[in-house]
């Protein structure tokens, strides 16, 4: 009885399909580490949502106060730092008073303090003015039940925050609606702006309850960014940056500016949506973790390309030696 | 790299390099740093619900509080010990007799959580189904072309008018829109053709979709782990081990 033939494993399709796991990983771990050494800023077209984003920030009144729901942690820290840093950059750099507080996880309001003295060290280190708590920033809390708090936020700041405390500059706890940072402050619409930074949900409750209100932001990460982007597009939120793409938008047009020229009279960013003239920052660190990781993301993406070609021509060679 | 900061950095490393150890396989050193991760996580989510929300929010207002002076600062209500016993009651899950009294506070959260859909729901999509309705036709069958930088009355007849680029852009969109909204009528039955065919196309626009939301899930799990290998060269051996930074 004739037996049937079985492909070689030592045929090019069995090759390819058992390329050790391990070589995958050692590959990716080098492609995700080599290129970080390397300064370099690829091109890049700000997506509309980015440039209006940044139009909206660097429009805030000097001095007035937002509101940020910081809503991310270790966790989603690739594209949220990032955007954090970028956020709080500009908000520092035009004297913006900020209030944070989180809905999502009760490590994300640490983890935003953290980033912040980090923020601050550099700022110090830069000879820029110290931010300081209390009288720049106040942290409001954790609040688990976020549907609850939206609401209540949406009918009367004093009473959402009335048991809020955080410590004054002689280190005694005092109620948040006491500080410099929340004077004035007594409807969401005093507010210059509602911002959540999220890698959750968080912006759709706050949205569903405060786009009417408030003049709202948003930055999420990649996963969130399809479901949110419908937000934008319907004009609840007023900008949207997604994921590293919008990190690395952010920080592009912190260094270009948008339809801004620069000393030589060339444009580097026009913008579609609008023809206001948004400058950049000259002379400040402004590219930082997504230019980094920007160049870093199109090597690994590169990799998993390469590995889905190879795994399926793989597959392909194989069968076809099996039928033959 | 022997200071706190040092220490503290060098202790993440290790972690880091615990918990990428299950792609090599399952084993100890993995399992170590996951339950070490997993009691930070809980141990700290503890603390923090009781200092940032329990106290402030329910004991404080509990029990008030008292001026330096020795005068009430603020008068406590005692009417907020009453929300002891309903979270308390949550617990009762894990008994099989009386399971029913766990649902008492959850169906209290559910209440107030309905109460709020009926407004969420216009707030939500009221505003999406109208910038559903985008005009289809062109008053202009060119390209829009880039808004000047210097002209407002070039830049007002620009946004008047319709390019034929827009109107090729807002058909997809609605077609997108009516086909999807198509392939969820499972109420009816669909024997012409042409809604058989637009339900067909609904589900492959959906497919679109899941793809590009998989491409930016893909995306963001490549982030972390470039964001690990930063923190390991240059936040941790840069920085700390080669004394560039901290």
């Amino acid at each position: 009885m004739a037996m049937p033939e079985t492909p070689s494993t030592s045929s090019l399709g069995q090759k390819m399909l058992s390329i050790p796991r391990g070589v995958w990983f050692l590959l990716l771990i080098v492609l995700a580490t080599v290129p970080q050494f390397v300064t370099m800023t690829i091109p890049n077209i700000p997506e509309d949502s980015s440039a209006a984003l940044y139009k909206e920030l660097m429009t805030l009144p000097e001095g007035s106060t937002v509101i940020v729901q910081t809503d991310w942690t270790k966790s989603t820290q690739g594209e949220s730092r990032g955007q954090f840093d970028a956020l709080m950059r500009i908000l520092m750099r035009k004297n913006i008073k900020f209030a944070f507080m989180s809905v999502a996880d009760p490590q994300a309001p640490e983890v935003a303090r953290n980033a912040l003295k980090e923020l601050n060290l550099e700022r110090v280190k830069n000879g820029e003015r110290e931010y300081k708590r209390w009288e720049d920033y106040v942290s409001l809390g954790f609040f688990p039940g976020a549907e609850g708090k939206g609401k209540e936020i949406g009918e009367s700041m004093l009473d959402a925050f009335k048991a809020s405390k955080d410590k004054d500059q002689s280190n005694v706890e005092r109620s948040v609606l006491e500080s410099p940072v929340m004077k004035g402050i007594e409807k969401v619409g005093d507010l210059s702006a509602f911002i959540v930074l999220t890698g959750t949900k968080s912006i759709t409750i706050a949205l569903e309850r405060l786009h009417d209100k408030v003049k709202m932001l948003g930055l999420v990460t990649g996963v969130m960014g399809p479901e949110t982007v419908n937000y934008y597009t319907s004009n609840q939120l007023k900008g949207l940056s997604i994921g590293l793409k919008g990190v690395y938008d952010m920080e592009t047009m912190m260094q270009f500016g948008a339809n801004h020229a620069d000393s030589s009279g060339k444009v580097i960013y026009y913008m579609k949506k609008f023809t206001d003239d948004i400058p950049n920052w000259e002379g400040k660190k402004n590219l930082d973790r997504g230019t980094r990781y920007y160049l870093t993301l199109h090597f690994t993406i590169g990799l998993m390309i390469i590995a889905v070609i190879i795994g399926n021509v793989g597959v392909l060679l194989t069968r076809k030696k099996g039928n033959a | 790299m022997f200071t706190f900061v040092g220490m503290k950095f060098t202790f993440g490393v290790i972690a880091t390099f615990g918990l990428y150890s299950v792609l090599w396989r399952e084993n100890k050193f993995y399992r170590f740093w996951e339950h070490v991760f997993l009691g930070l996580a809980a141990g700290w989510a503890l603390v923090t619900l009781w200092i940032e929300t329990l106290k402030p929010l329910w004991w404080d207002k509990m029990v008030g509080s008292i001026a330096e002076n020795g005068n009430t600062a603020e008068p406590g209500f005692w009417a907020w010990a009453f929300m002891l016993p309903i979270g308390l009651a949550g617990y009762f899950v894990f008994s099989r007799k009386h399971a029913w009294v766990g649902r008492v506070p959850v169906a209290i959260i559910i209440g107030l959580w309905s109460g709020q859909q009926f407004d969420v729901w216009i707030q939500k999509y009221w505003p999406q189904m109208n910038a559903s309705m985008v005009p289809l036709f062109p008053t202009n069958f060119g390209f829009r072309p880039q808004v000047p930088l210097d002209n407002p009355v070039l830049k007002a007849t620009i946004e008047q008018n319709v390019y034929l680029s827009q109107a090729i852009g807002n058909l997809i969109g609605t077609i997108t829109l009516l086909s999807v909204l198509a392939y969820f009528l499972f109420g009816i039955e669909l024997k012409s053709k042409f809604m058989q065919g637009t339900t067909k196309l609904g589900r492959y626009l959906l497919m679109v979709g899941f793809g590009a939301i998989f491409g930016s899930t893909v995306m963001m799990r490549f982030t972390l782990l470039i964001d690990r290998m930063y923190f390991i060269w240059i936040e941790w051996f840069q920085n700390i081990v080669m004394g560039r930074g901290i």
